[in-house]
């Protein structure tokens, strides 16, 4: 691989070769440490259970992804023709937190308003109709809890999608007198084909990979994915030879599906304006669909937060903040939550710089080479999506194991490297396109000016990527402090982070401190999503 | 002066080469015209040194510039459009010419200030680059390249999409500073009114290689 | 007068590091679950009882579930901070002793109330109960009398219970109804699956979903409602009688072998079965006290199984695992 003679070194691409091939490492290490565990102890397998552990996680991810999508695509063409309405802006941007929102938050909130003794149960006894029941337990519960962190994701992903529909098609469709029906098919659906795809893969596997959500909703092995199988094996069990099936299992599995799903490229972000065109008003049935998603939406979508907020705000803060236990929690998640998100800037900035030069003709003679480096280096960005939360957190427990006694000294390190990984996508996701298209802009001017180095971040990057930076910056901090995974593992009375006290307090029935901690975290990831990314901005666009 | 000769190239993905062979001299402007994808960007970019050329030799002032990276040689090209950092004030992207880390001194500041004057943007000069209109844009670039001194001038169409009474006069503009310093400049149009305005000379490029333009005309006629 | 300040300094100094030697007592660190360990149950009283006498300071660490106490000092292995470990039962005794990480108790004579024979060097009960599924009264008119009952109710009837491999409730359960039942167990389960809202890793879960109302009944012990009684003055909880017996748990404390404490570790034995310790029992963690002690009024009124099951522990080790997988492939049909 040639680079071009316009780089004269090619030392500022090494951090992002460095980076990725640190994390293949990484990924192939914890692997080989988990098989090697099983080979040692002589694996004689029973396969049924793991088979029907596989079973139920595709089956579960599945069924999730189909309702998420379908809700999610409903809505986000409810709000493209829905485009005036009280609080539509706030709506809107309250969709993205869905993402961010701390999972134990979300099943907190669900209970409060699903559960049998919740809100919609309190409100069907005063109209005499029948409750929820327990549908917020088991599969069901699964399966809601699913739709609610994703389903609102992929209605922003699309809406953005849909506003920047060049606003001719539409005047077209208009003129030609289309059925909403028709209109879709031939308009709208093209222009989310391509996202709608690949959102698809993306919460499929992060479904086939959840733990947080199975672990207290799922109520039964019956509905275990193999991450809460893992888990199980490890700590409820202590058989290793279990875990290591499973994971291996997994592994393979969400490799497999990783590399299905990079068939399906993603196209770039942002492509033109958002049209402002206001449409003429469809025919009433589509409208009154249109009303009706959105106010239901809203409803359900609303209600757990204002859920956490009401029975947060009726928890002791004053015990509360003055436990010993709170205080370390917090410490520990702020401290955590801050490192992992320079962590994930960082390498999302030296991956994403590596892959635009690798992609550059002007940079770099493109060839096999560079392909293949290139296409390295995205799946390194990916390596979550093949080496989950638990595997990881299993794989550093063994390699503790065999390195030390004490195996909680690599805990802040497991959970560090662990919430690295989940949030590295979604950062390159963002960060990656933003580096290019500078890169493009700018490439020759600035090789025709010799602005280079330190120079050109500071003066030509920098300001162009404030904004994508803070984003990145907020969504890994906010992936962080919500985060159950690894911490399950590794958690106990010196180690904790935020969600794995609130997850003990609800295991011991401490009601009134979850739903004050649940509050706290909630706040917590509201100001540092909305906040972070202004403070980022400031005097940007001046 | 600008010596092009046996100046080759092919595209990766192309059966076609090109071959450039042209001298240019100083104080003087050419215009190079040609069908759209004839391969005018491609001869400016070989010359600035974005892509290396598969043979042949280039001199700028009788001195071999092919080894030279692009920041070296003596050469300013105005790009059609993303000529200046959208982020950065006029003058510091003028700036950018003498200093590329924006370490100026006093004497080079005025320098810069001078230029921007020139160019009738003084006004304008700690504007962001993103607030100023197309015109205004490459008006502060045409600064910057006063600001560089450097002997060749490039233009790759960087007024086609003005509007034709700012085209005007920014050709005029860059025809008073070609004459004023004695530049050799190339300039790269699809319209050919420009050149009959302000160019010395006129050459086509056609199956990637340059022809007079008289001589193309002349064949138009038949 | 200056040099008179530094000096009274450094003597200040000198006090206060003896005095902080002084104060440096042992610490004795007792692995228990959760309702042990919490501000309700026993811990503090037998915190405040145990310092008193033995000039040393007693710390709890909770886990989330009594299995959980044996994996956490498994997971350590011998450079575990736990003196002692409280709160196995006989279920897990084998086991437990096959790990190798328990030292004798050294306790020779104990008052037994047991209604069994139980003896062990390594492990020494300190309370014991009845497995029961508890109701209320005011919500639940009918309760069922019997498993088969129990999966043939009717409408959307729920019960909590707790997973086998986490929680001695769990495990109870699960033993219960193969002691009961026996080749006929996975059938039960299956037919009882239905009527499972959630499985909890521990019991404070479990008995949290079913205090909210979100399950009519809780796989708990028949002493759980004196706690109602006692504290709260509601009568309305019961335990629901079973045909088919109640299964027993016999709780345990035992010294853990890499401590540093073995002395003081066997102090603790001794007070854990004298009567300082038992009396806190009945009130702090609801179950009856393994040594003879008075009974709080309360308990009177308890619903006294006729028929108690228990299995020895070597058996419940010996299949434990198969039983398990059995459970498990029953539940997921």
């Amino acid at each position: 691989m040639n680079f071009s003679w316009l780089r004269r070194s090619p030392a500022s691409s090494l951090p992002g070769l460095v980076a990725g091939l640190s994390l293949i490492i990484l990924a192939v290490s914890v692997f080989a440490v988990i098989y090697s565990e099983g080979a040692g102890q002589g694996l004689t397998v029973d396969w049924a259970p793991v088979l029907s552990v596989l079973k139920m996680t595709f089956f579960q991810a599945g069924l999730s992804t189909l309702l998420s999508m379908t809700l999610g695509l409903t809505l986000a063409w409810s709000l493209s023709h829905q485009r005036v309405f009280p609080g539509r802006g706030f709506l809107v941007s309250l969709l993205s937190v869905s993402m961010v929102m701390p999972t134990l938050v979300a099943v907190l909130g669900l209970v409060s308003v699903f559960g049998r003794k919740g809100w919609l149960s309190q409100l069907a006894d005063l109209f005499g109709g029948p409750g929820p029941g327990t549908f917020v337990y088991g599969l069901t519960g699964i399966l809601l809890a699913h739709v609610f962190l994703n389903a609102p994701f992929v209605a922003r992903a699309l809406l953005q999608r849909l506003d920047r529909l060049p606003p001719d098609r539409l005047k077209l469709s208009a003129s030609l007198g289309l059925s909403p029906w028709r209109q879709f098919c031939i308009v709208e659906w093209p222009a989310v084909k391509t996202s709608f795809y690949a959102l698809s893969a993306t919460v499929f596997l992060l479904c086939f990979t959840s733990f947080a959500i199975v672990l207290t909703l799922g109520g039964s092995p019956a509905f275990n994915t193999l991450e809460v199988a893992i888990y199980e094996a490890v700590k409820l069990e202590f058989d290793l030879a279990r875990a290591v099936t499973l994971a291996m299992v997994q592994v393979l599995v969400c490799a497999g599906l990783v590399v299905l799903a990079s068939s399906l490229r993603n196209d770039d972000g942002s492509l033109g304006v958002v049209s402002r065109v206001s449409l003429w008003p469809a025919p009433v049935g589509a409208r009154v669909l249109q009303v009706v998603t959105i106010a239901i939406f809203a409803l359900f979508y609303i209600s757990p937060f204002l859920a956490v907020l009401w029975d947060g705000a009726l928890a002791d803060f004053g015990r509360l903040l003055h436990e010993a236990a709170f205080h370390k929690a917090l410490v520990s998640s702020l401290c955590l939550a801050t490192l992992s998100s320079a962590l994930t800037v960082a390498m999302a900035l030296a991956i994403g710089g590596t892959k635009r030069t690798l992609g550059s003709p002007l940079r770099v003679e493109l060839n096999w080479g560079s392909r293949t480096l290139s296409s390295l280096l995205s799946f390194s960005g990916a390596i979550y999506l093949a080496v989950p939360s638990l595997v990881l957190g299993f794989g550093f427990f063994l390699i503790a194991r065999k390195l030390t006694a004490d195996v909680y000294l690599l805990a802040p390190v497991a959970l560090l490297l662990a919430n690295c990984l989940i949030a590295l996508p979604f950062a390159l996701v963002i960060l990656a396109p933003a580096m290019e298209k500078s890169a493009l802009r700018y490439d020759r001017l600035a090789f025709a000016l010799g602005v280079r180095g330190l120079a050109r971040w500071r003066l030509v990057e920098w300001p162009g990527l404030r904004r994508e930076i803070g984003l990145v910056a907020a969504l890994s901090f906010c992936f962080s402090l919500g985060d159950l995974g690894v911490i399950a593992l590794f958690g106990n009375r010196d180690f904790a982070t935020l969600p794995w006290l609130l997850y003990q307090k609800i295991g011991s029935y401490r009601t009134d401190d979850a739903a004050g901690i649940a509050l706290l975290l909630l706040g917590l990831t509201l100001a540092v999503f909305f906040l972070v990314p202004k403070f980022f901005d400031r005097g940007g666009d001046a | 002066m600008l010596e092009l000769q046996g100046l080759s190239y092919v595209y990766q993905d192309e059966q076609a080469g090109y071959l450039f062979d042209l001298t240019a001299v100083a104080g003087s402007i050419v215009g190079i015209t040609g069908r759209s994808g004839a391969g005018k960007s491609t001869c400016l970019e070989l010359i600035a040194g974005f892509l290396r050329p598969d043979d042949g030799t280039l001199k700028a002032e009788g001195k071999d510039i092919l080894h030279l990276p692009p920041e070296q040689r003596p050469v300013t090209i105005l790009f059609q459009k993303d000529n200046l950092f959208e982020h950065l004030s006029a003058q510091d992207n003028v700036a950018l010419g003498i200093n590329p880390s924006l370490r100026l001194n006093q004497n080079q500041w005025s320098v810069v200030g001078q230029a921007i004057a020139k160019v009738g943007l003084a006004h304008l000069a700690k504007q962001k680059a993103a607030r100023l209109s197309g015109g205004e844009q490459q008006r502060i670039a045409l600064a910057r390249s006063l600001v560089r001194n450097k002997p060749v001038l490039l233009l790759d169409e960087p007024f086609s999409a003005l509007d034709s009474e700012t085209r005007a006069e920014m050709l005029l503009l860059v025809r008073e500073i070609v004459t004023e310093r004695n530049l050799t400049c190339l300039m790269v149009s699809h319209d050919p009114n420009d050149c009959s305005q302000v160019a010395d000379h006129h050459v086509v490029l056609k199956d990637g290689r340059f022809h007079l333009g008289s001589e193309v005309q002349a064949e138009q006629r038949f | 007068m200056n040099r008179i300040i530094p000096l009274s300094v450094i003597i200040a100094l000198a006090l206060g590091l003896l005095q902080s030697q002084a104060l440096a007592k042992p610490t004795l660190t007792i692995y228990t679950y959760d309702a042990f360990a919490a501000d309700w149950g026993p811990a503090p009283g037998v915190k405040k009882a145990f310092e008193a006498e033995c000039d040393c300071q007693v710390d709890f660490v909770a886990m989330d579930s009594s299995i959980g106490i044996l994996r956490k000092v498994q997971l350590e292995g011998s450079g575990t901070k736990a003196d002692i470990v409280l709160g196995l039962d006989t279920n897990l005794t084998d086991v437990a002793g096959k790990t190798g990480l328990f030292s004798p108790h050294g306790v020779t004579s104990q008052n037994s109330a047991l209604p069994i024979d139980w003896s062990s060097d390594l492990f020494l009960p300190f309370d014991f109960g009845y497995f029961a599924f508890v109701y209320d009264t005011n919500m639940l008119a009918n309760p069922p009398g019997s498993f088969e009952e129990l999966a043939a109710m009717k409408g959307d009837f729920k019960v909590v219970i707790q997973d086998p491999r986490s929680s001695a409730p769990g495990l109870g359960l699960m033993l219960w109804i193969k002691e009961a039942y026996g080749d006929r167990a996975p059938e039960i389960w299956q037919k009882i699956a239905p009527k499972i809202l959630t499985i909890t890793k521990g019991w404070s879960e479990a008995y949290g979903l079913f205090l909210k109302g979100e399950a009519d009944m809780v796989m708990s012990y028949t002493t759980s409602p004196a706690y109602h009684l006692i504290a709260e003055k509601k009568d309305h909880y019961k335990a629901a009688a079973f045909t088919e017996g109640h299964y027993m748990q016999v709780e345990v404390g035992a010294i853990v072998k890499s401590s540093q404490q073995q002395d003081l570790a066997r102090r603790f034995m001794a007070f854990m079965v004298s009567d300082k310790f038992q009396s806190i029992i009945p009130t702090t963690n609801w179950m009856y006290p393994a040594s003879k002690t008075a009974l709080p009024a309360g308990f009177a009124s308890l619903y006294l199984p006729g028929k108690s099951l228990l299995m020895d522990g070597i058996r419940v080790e010996k299949n434990r695992k198969a039983w398990i997988k059995e459970w498990q492939a029953a539940i997921t049909k």
